[in-house]
């Protein structure tokens, strides 16, 4: 399928993972070399930011899974920003709106860590 | 069989050689007499025989063995120089054992007899092993094996030998001095014939030379010093003067051919790196077009190809390099660290210099500014293209230390050799891909076979309400699950899922998510509590990247209700006149979180049953269709499409439904499963027109665990 890939930016002690493309079965395991990363260096405050993801399978949505355990009992989050409608139409039907904060954009997102500080 | 008569027949020539001697020894004892031309005679004609049959025993005996020749060469020197220790030696030993031994000699006591008998047996055999050895070397290589010149020769060296004792000091020496000019004539020409010095390697030759100088000059040494009047001479001459002329020729011939040899050797020497440089190519392809049919494994194809393009080039170390999504991989490294291997790389590949190469070059790591990094002092590089359709797919490189660098010469070994290289490493890469790929297809033939027998063969059939359902697999298996469950004898249980991921992960989830629904069905009434159950299962046994979408629901014919929750799955929607509603109760999906939080947001939902209700379930297969400008297919053009068509059969529906779904993705390839079900109620007339399902539908008993 089409291509898909990360780039990860630091802002202050928040890890901000920008996805690009398409995210499905094939292209996830970029992003879980991306967590794995990230929870190695022990950066647990992480913003997922989909402004530039066309699209997410189940695959996809099964990543963030995989590690929140980790993350939260490391007293960090994953927030999630910038989904499209289409996107957060697939988050909302598996109920994710309940296991994540979700923000309309990466800044929203940053400030929510910083605020609870 | 053939082995114990070989054996048979050459215990049964030693016997002859045994008997031989031993008739010998007792004849001399007996009759020997030094004036007696009979006597000699008699003795030299068993000699003779002795010799023939020794000979020809000796010649099968190498000729089995088919010794290299240089250590034919060697063992003919180390017997030379004993031979020579005992010319030079003997008569001094003897003077100091039996004093005056040369006048003992003429007028033998029976011990001198015995003495001399054995001493000129010995001679015998050493001529015998000489002239066998000999002969080895002359056939050694010779592709037309013309024997005429070396029988004549053999035959002339025979009548010179008996010419001695018949002719030699009478009227007739002409006689024997003619046979021994044609015989010094014939081992003289026979003596040019050295093919084989052209197949031995270089190192060979060297010692060959050596070799060669020191043995002819021994044997020169020896027919000097084997005179009739010296006292070897005279001892052989006692013994028998056919085998004194036989050995004596024999030196002669080996003085002769060793000093051939000698200079065969010394012209060889200039052209015997090159020679053994092609040598080393020849073989090393022979291997290798071996190589191309038999490697299965392309780890150890790249191994041997660089072990071979060490020996092929000479070099130190080599190494391929492969291009692999953009990036470089070494496949093989010989006498040559990863590390220095990647500093080369980068110097070669980067710098733009190797990059673009056609043919093998040559480059220098002069220039190479991080030369100092390497852990090895690497100067000279040859690098080849391994190609493929004119693309290069990567490198050979053969790299040399120090001050030694790489030649011209090397560069058309080199480039021969990767040619052949690229094709056994493109066939290797091929096969690895196609196995891969077989065994991948076999995976999703597994999987989908697992789906085929998890979904009901068969929709159940009820008086008031019809079912349909349809379900299209995606090539990799998406995961779609749906099934129907008898409750009791007026409730009806159905659900529809989606497993995460796909393929044959996907497949055993499935089974697993059948199992706890089939069971869960029977011992709950309510969609709710089910799901809840359902959850509780599933978060304990699913990995955690892993869960499942459900929508679970029953139907209460008695009460005209259906009732159902949704556990993230796609909503359910249902058709009532001509307008479609979409029903979404608040609920996540299976395996995503602990109880409280999923039993607090699942919400169940209960609709009375109106005539001709239509409830149409999926899965996010038909609403995420795509086109060819990635559109999905979408909530709308569903609704639509199922108003279009709210008052035909539940069939038809779905038949459309389908049409519409595949119309609109012909350009597209299906990427997740489709499943739709329908189901239309039927309002009913009397409350005890109950259906008979079970019947109709044969599976659902046999599924009921």
């Amino acid at each position: 399928m089409a291509e898909f890939n990360t780039s990860i930016k630091n802002q202050g002690a928040v890890s901000i993972i920008n996805l690009k493309g398409y995210l499905d079965a094939h292209t996830a395991p970029i992003l879980e070399n991306n967590f794995v990363d990230l929870i190695e260096k022990s950066c647990y405050q992480i913003v997922v930011d989909f402004k530039d993801l066309a699209y997410i399978s189940s695959a996809g949505l099964g990543v963030f899974m995989a590690y929140i355990e980790k993350i939260r009992d490391s007293k960090g989050d994953i927030k999630l920003s910038g989904m499209s409608d289409k996107v957060y139409n697939i988050f909302d039907l598996l109920g994710f709106p309940l296991l994540y904060e979700i923000f309309k954009s990466e800044d929203e997102a940053v400030k929510k860590f910083t605020e609870i500080k | 069989m053939n082995l114990s008569s070989i054996k048979i027949s050459a215990n049964f020539v030693l016997w002859i050689i045994a008997s031989l001697v031993t008739a010998i020894f007792i004849y001399r004892l007996l009759f020997f007499s030094s004036d007696s031309f009979v006597f000699f005679l008699i003795n030299d004609s068993l000699s003779i025989l002795l010799l023939l049959v020794l000979t020809a025993y000796l010649i099968k005996t190498l000729a089995q063995k088919k010794p290299h020749p240089s250590a034919l060469v060697l063992n003919i020197g180390i017997i030379c120089a004993f031979i020579f220790l005992v010319i030079m030696f003997a008569e001094n030993i003897l003077n100091i054992q039996f004093q005056n031994i040369s006048a003992k000699l003429v007028q033998q006591g029976m011990f001198e007899n015995l003495l001399n008998t054995f001493y000129g047996l010995m001679f015998l055999g050493i001529s015998s092993y000489w002239f066998a050895s000999l002969k080895e070397l002359y056939f050694y290589k010779q592709y037309r094996r013309k024997n005429t010149y070396f029988i004549t020769m053999s035959v002339f060296i025979a009548l010179s030998s008996i010419s001695n004792l018949l002719f030699s000091a009478t009227e007739y020496e002409f006689i024997y001095n003619t046979f021994l000019i044609i015989s010094i004539i014939l081992i003289s020409f026979n003596a040019l014939k050295i093919s084989w010095i052209a197949f031995i390697s270089k190192k060979e030759k060297i010692s060959l030379l050596i070799l060669s100088i020191i043995i002819s000059a021994l044997f020169i040494l020896n027919l000097i010093n084997n005179g009739k009047t010296d006292f070897n001479g005279t001892i052989l001459m006692n013994y028998s003067p056919t085998i004194y002329q036989f050995f004596n020729l024999i030196l002669l011939y080996g003085g002769i051919y060793f000093v051939v040899l000698f200079f065969t050797t010394l012209f060889h020497i200039p052209t015997a790196e090159a020679y053994d440089r092609k040598a080393n190519e020849v073989s090393s392809l022979q291997y290798f077009s071996k190589l191309i049919t038999q490697v299965l494994d392309i780890e150890e194809l790249s191994e041997t190809i660089t072990d071979i393009t060490t020996k092929v080039s000479s070099a130190d170390a080599a190494w391929i390099v492969i291009k692999e999504n953009g990036d470089r991989k070494i496949l093989a490294n010989r006498n040559i660290a990863l590390v220095d291997a990647d500093l080369i790389n980068r110097f070669l590949l980067e710098s733009g210099i190797c990059e673009n190469i056609t043919e093998t070059k040559i480059c220098s790591l002069q220039k190479f500014g991080n030369k100092s990094q390497l852990s090895e002092k690497f100067g000279s590089i040859a690098i080849s293209p391994l190609r493929s359709y004119n693309e290069i797919k990567g490198y050979l490189i053969a790299a040399r230390k120090n001050e030694l660098i790489f030649y011209d010469e090397d560069k058309t070994a080199i480039n021969t050799f990767s040619d052949y290289a690229s094709v056994a490493i493109e066939n290797s890469l091929l096969l690895e891909q196609s196995i891969e790929k077989e065994r991948l297809e076999k995976e999703l033939d597994v999987a989908r076979e697992i789906q085929k027998k998890i979904l009901p063969a068969k929709d159940p059939e009820f008086e008031h309400l019809s079912i349909t359902s349809v379900f299209i697999p995606a090539f990799e298996v998406g995961g779609d699950y749906y099934d129907f469950f008898e409750i009791s004898n007026n409730k009806f249980g159905f659900i529809i899922a989606d497993v995460s991921g796909k393929g044959i992960s996907a497949a055993f989830i499935m089974a697993e998510v059948k199992g706890i629904f089939s069971s869960l069905s029977r011992m709950i009434e309510s969609p709710r509590d089910i799901l809840i159950k359902a959850n509780e299962i599933l978060q304990q046994t699913l990995n955690k990247k892993n869960f499942v979408s459900a929508l679970y629901g029953i139907i209460d014919f008695e009460n005209e209700i259906v009732r159902f929750a949704r556990a993230g799955h796609c909503p359910a929607l249902l058709v009532r006149g001509n307008s479609v509603e979409t029903f979404k109760p608040s609920g996540i999906g299976l395996g995503l979180t602990n109880q409280d939080l999923f039993s607090n947001h699942l919400e169940e939902i209960k609709i009375d049953l109106k005539q001709n209700d239509t409830l149409v379930f999926y899965t996010d297969g038909i609403t995420e269709a795509k086109n060819k400008e990635f559109e999905d297919f979408g909530e709308r053009r569903f609704a639509e499409i199922l108003i279009e068509y709210s008052n035909e059969s539940v069939n038809k529906i779905a038949n459309e439904v389908i049409k519409d779904v595949t119309l609109f993705s012909r350009n597209h390839s299906q990427y997740d499963d489709i499943t739709l079900v329908i189901l239309k109620w039927h309002k009913k007339n009397n409350i005890d027109g109950v259906k008979e399902w079970q019947n109709s539908t044969p599976q659902l008993k046999t599924k009921v665990l």
